[in-house]
Order: C-alpha cells, then sequence, then structure tokens
C-alpha cells in the first residue's frame, strides 16, 4: 500500500504541469477577453443601433450559453469550417470569448453610469471624442469595474477546469489521471480544491491591492 | 472696436418647446456681460449654445468672424460640422459649469493639465509649469496633487476656472458657478472671478447673484421667455428698468 507521500512525491511534477496550463490558459483567456471587452463596450455605449447590433447579439448569445457548450463549439465547430484547433487553443478561444463578452457587458454598464455632464466637460476643453473616450470616460469605467473583473478572473479559473472535457491537461484532467491509477480520490482531489483555492485567493488578492490603489486617489 | 462674438437670430427649440427666440448679440474683447433672468429664460441654453454643447435650429455665432458649429452647404442647407471641427472651436471658449465636472479620476493638476497636453499638444513639462501658474492665481497652488473628491465645492470650482483658463481662451462663460455652493464658499469663487474681470478676461456670466452682477459686469443683459430685453450698464438696467418685466424680475429678486 502506498502512502500519498510517496504518491506526491512521484506525480508532483505533473500537477504542477497541469496547475501551470491553468494558470497560463486562464490568463491568456483573461487578457485577451479584457482586451476585447474594452473594445466592445464602448461599441455597445456609444456605438448606435447599427455597429452595436452585431456586438449585442454577441454578448447576449454568450452570455445565455453554458461555458461547457462555448468550449465544445468551440473546439467541435471550427473544425467544420476546415479549420482545425487543438484542445488547448480552442479552451482559449472560448474563455476568451466567455470574458470578453462580461467584460463589455459590465463596462457598458459602467460607462452609461457616467455623469453627461462628464461629457460636456471634456467636450468644452475640445477634447474629440475618442481622446474623451480614452482619456475621461475609459479610465472612470474601468476603475469602477475592477471589482467585478476580478470576479470574471476567479470564474475563468474556475471554468477552465471544463477544459478536461475536451483533453485539455489543465489540473483537474492530471488529478483525475492520478486518481485513477492510485485510487486516492478524496487526497488529490482536495488537493486540487486547494490548489485552485490558492489561486484565486491569489487573484483576490491583487484586485484587492488595486482597488485599494484606486481608493487612495 | 470688432467683437469678439456675434450671435444672430439664434433659435433653439427642445421639441415644442422654444427656449431661445431669435437672440442678437455682441461681445467686444474685455467685455464681462452679466445675463440675468428667471429659470427658465434660457441664459444657460445660450451659454451652452456658444460652448457648441447644443444644436440649434437657426440664427449665426461667429467668434472672431468664423461661424461656429454649422457650414453652409452648396445649395443653402445648414449642415452641422464633424466632431474634429467642433472640437477645435470648442478649445477657443471656455466654460464653468454649475456643477463644477471636474474630471473625478485626476488630480487638480491633472484636470488643469488634460487640455493643455491632449487638446494643446504642449510638452508635459510646459502643460505642467502652466497648470501649476493658473492653480496658483485660483489660490490652489498647495491642493494641486489633490483628487476632487478630497476638494471643498469652492476649491473644485475653482481649479474648474483654472481649467478654463488655462487653455487662453477667447471667452469664458460661467454658467451660474456659484449656484451650487454652500454660502459660505461662494465668496472665494466671486473674489476669483472679480479679478479675473479685473485682469481684462471677456466673459459671459449667467448668474442669480444680482449684487456680484451689478458691480463686476461692464454689461448686463436681462433675458426673459428666451430673448433679450432689455440690456446696458448695470447701474441702468438696476437703477432704472425701462420694461415691466425687468422691474418686476428685479422685485421679484430682492425678496
Amino acid at each position: 500500500m502506498q502512502s500519498f507521500l510517496s504518491v506526491l512525491e512521484l506525480s508532483w511534477g505533473l500537477l504542477l504541469r497541469g496547475l501551470g496550463l491553468t494558470i497560463a490558459i486562464s490568463a491568456a483567456a483573461v487578457l485577451a477577453g479584457a482586451a476585447v471587452g474594452t473594445l466592445i463596450g464602448p461599441v455597445l455605449t456609444y456605438g448606435g443601433r447599427i455597429a452595436s447590433f452585431p456586438f449585442r447579439v454577441f454578448v447576449d448569445v454568450v452570455r445565455g450559453t453554458p461555458v461547457l457548450v462555448l468550449i465544445l463549439a468551440s473546439y467541435y465547430m471550427p473544425a467544420g469550417f476546415g479549420i482545425g484547433l487543438g484542445p488547448i487553443e480552442a479552451g482559449v478561444l472560448a474563455l476568451s470569448v466567455f470574458c470578453a463578452s462580461h467584460v463589455g457587458e459590465t463596462l457598458r454598464g459602467a460607462l452609461i453610469a457616467i455623469p453627461p455632464t462628464q461629457l460636456d466637460a471634456g467636450r468644452s476643453i475640445g477634447l474629440t471624442f475618442p481622446k474623451m473616450l480614452f482619456f475621461v470616460l475609459l479610465p472612470q469605467a474601468l476603475r469602477q469595474i475592477a471589482p467585478n473583473f476580478v470576479n470574471t478572473a476567479v470564474e475563468i479559473v474556475k471554468a477552465s477546469s471544463l477544459l478536461s472535457a475536451i483533453g485539455v491537461g489543465e489540473l483537474l484532467l492530471t488529478t483525475q489521471e492520478i486518481v485513477g491509477r492510485t485510487f486516492m480520490t478524496m487526497e488529490f482531489y482536495a488537493l486540487a480544491g486547494a490548489l485552485y483555492l490558492a489561486v484565486n485567493l491569489t487573484i483576490g488578492a491583487g484586485g484587492w491591492w488595486v482597488e485599494r490603489r484606486f481608493r487612495a486617489q | 472696436m470688432t467683437p469678439i462674438l456675434t450671435i444672430e437670430g439664434l433659435t433653439k427649440s427642445f421639441g415644442s418647446n422654444r427656449i431661445l427666440r431669435g437672440v442678437d448679440f455682441e461681445v467686444f474683447p474685455s467685455d464681462v456681460v452679466a445675463i440675468i433672468g428667471a429659470s427658465g429664460s434660457g441664459k444657460t441654453t445660450l451659454l451652452r449654445c456658444i460652448d457648441l454643447l447644443e444644436e440649434f435650429e437657426a440664427g449665426e455665432i461667429r467668434l472672431d468672424g468664423e461661424e461656429l458649429g454649422y457650414r453652409t452647404a452648396p445649395g443653402g442647407r445648414r449642415v452641422r460640422l464633424p466632431g474634429r471641427q467642433l472640437a477645435r472651436q470648442r478649445a477657443k471658449i471656455a466654460m464653468v459649469f454649475q456643477s463644477y465636472n471636474l474630471f473625478p479620476h485626476l488630480t487638480a493638476l491633472g484636470n488643469v493639465m488634460i487640455g493643455l497636453t491632449r487638446v494643446q499638444h504642449r510638452p508635459k513639462a510646459e502643460a505642467r509649469a502652466i497648470a501649476e501658474t493658473w492653480l496658483d492665481r485660483v489660490g490652489l497652488a498647495e491642493r494641486r496633487n489633490h483628487h476632487p473628491s478630497a476638494l471643498s465645492g469652492g476649491q473644485q470650482q475653482r481649479v474648474a476656472i483654472a481649467r478654463a483658463l488655462a487653455m487662453e481662451p477667447r471667452l469664458l462663460l460661467l454658467d451660474e458657478v456659484t449656484s451650487a455652493l454652500d454660502p459660505e464658499l461662494v465668496q472665494e469663487v466671486l473674489l476669483t472671478i472679480r479679478r479675473l474681470a479685473e485682469a481684462g478676461t471677456t466673459m459671459l456670466i449667467v448668474t442669480h447673484e444680482m449684487r456680484f452682477a451689478r458691480q463686476v459686469s461692464t454689461r448686463t443683459v436681462f433675458m426673459d421667455q428666451g430673448a433679450i430685453v432689455e440690456q446696458g450698464p448695470p447701474e441702468a438696467i438696476f437703477g432704472a428698468p425701462k420694461t415691466r418685466r425687468l422691474a418686476e424680475f428685479l422685485t421679484n429678486v430682492s425678496h
């Protein structure tokens, strides 16, 4: 009978690689999603009916779809158009899309909440609309959504465990493989849970630190 | 003397509600024009049209001879100028608002600098020096690194005045700038404006402070129901009103 520690000694390298992949995929999705979402938010808010329509549809469809369905769709649908996406690429795509729609929608909410008197002040100084967006509106709105963005990042990390369904060797799948060989169900799932918790607590602490700095201003 | 600002036949409606009914008006260099009148008489809308924050249906506003906000297309149709042109024209006129409207994410210094760096494209060091000079002039040199949330209403309004004047506008528009202030903070802002008037800044002041209007203005304009009813030197407007409407208004506000 093997002890937990001796198995851990043999498998910690695998676990670390799984954890590393979880972090890398989540980080890529959060960064790409934040970038795309920051473009979507202003178009939804100021784009007028015609320009914002396709983005409105995108955001509503993605937000109304379970993440697992997004992941399966990203993996299987491009193949139908002759685009071969590996499981990791498909996973990053699905989570980025998920993140972008959330950031886009919360950013729209924050932009709408900026009083129109701010626009008067910016116009009066002679700022063109793009400059106003860049130097007046987005800095205020992005500060406003920072706490929400931390939540989204945590959701992404958790959702990345669903990528085990398409065979991405992230933390959960690696754990499942170790459990499959050793039958130490409790121990390794508890360890995986603790690792997810550690990642998310770190994100939370980072968010808290950023928020505190904003508030200090 | 040639006027800085000429307004002819300015007409503006919100829906079926006529706010301005053919306003004609001139402002000369170093004029300090106080615009008085009851709420809803169109004073604020007049300022907002001049700063191109509102569109208007008819009439013409010219700044140093250049028509503001519109051009005449071939065939005589009136066309609103594109955003970049509006921005260029707005940069020559500065406005201070009733509710200050400072940018909350920037410090006092940042608020004054943003137009200098982003509109006038001045180097940062130069912009900073100009902004510091103006904050000093409104008595807020030590508060330059504070965000608006850490400033009193009067201080915020003085930052807004510095932000407006740092752009070296041809014309300064002040829209009920003391109305949102606590009574004990009104004087510091009025004193700042008085100094600017004495320094020769050309200003249009919409105000409910009648005593201040009388003391500081070189010309007082009385508006009622979207039109200028009477204008002249403050002593004449306040001391010897010619129309019944002005006389009634002055009686009402003195109570």
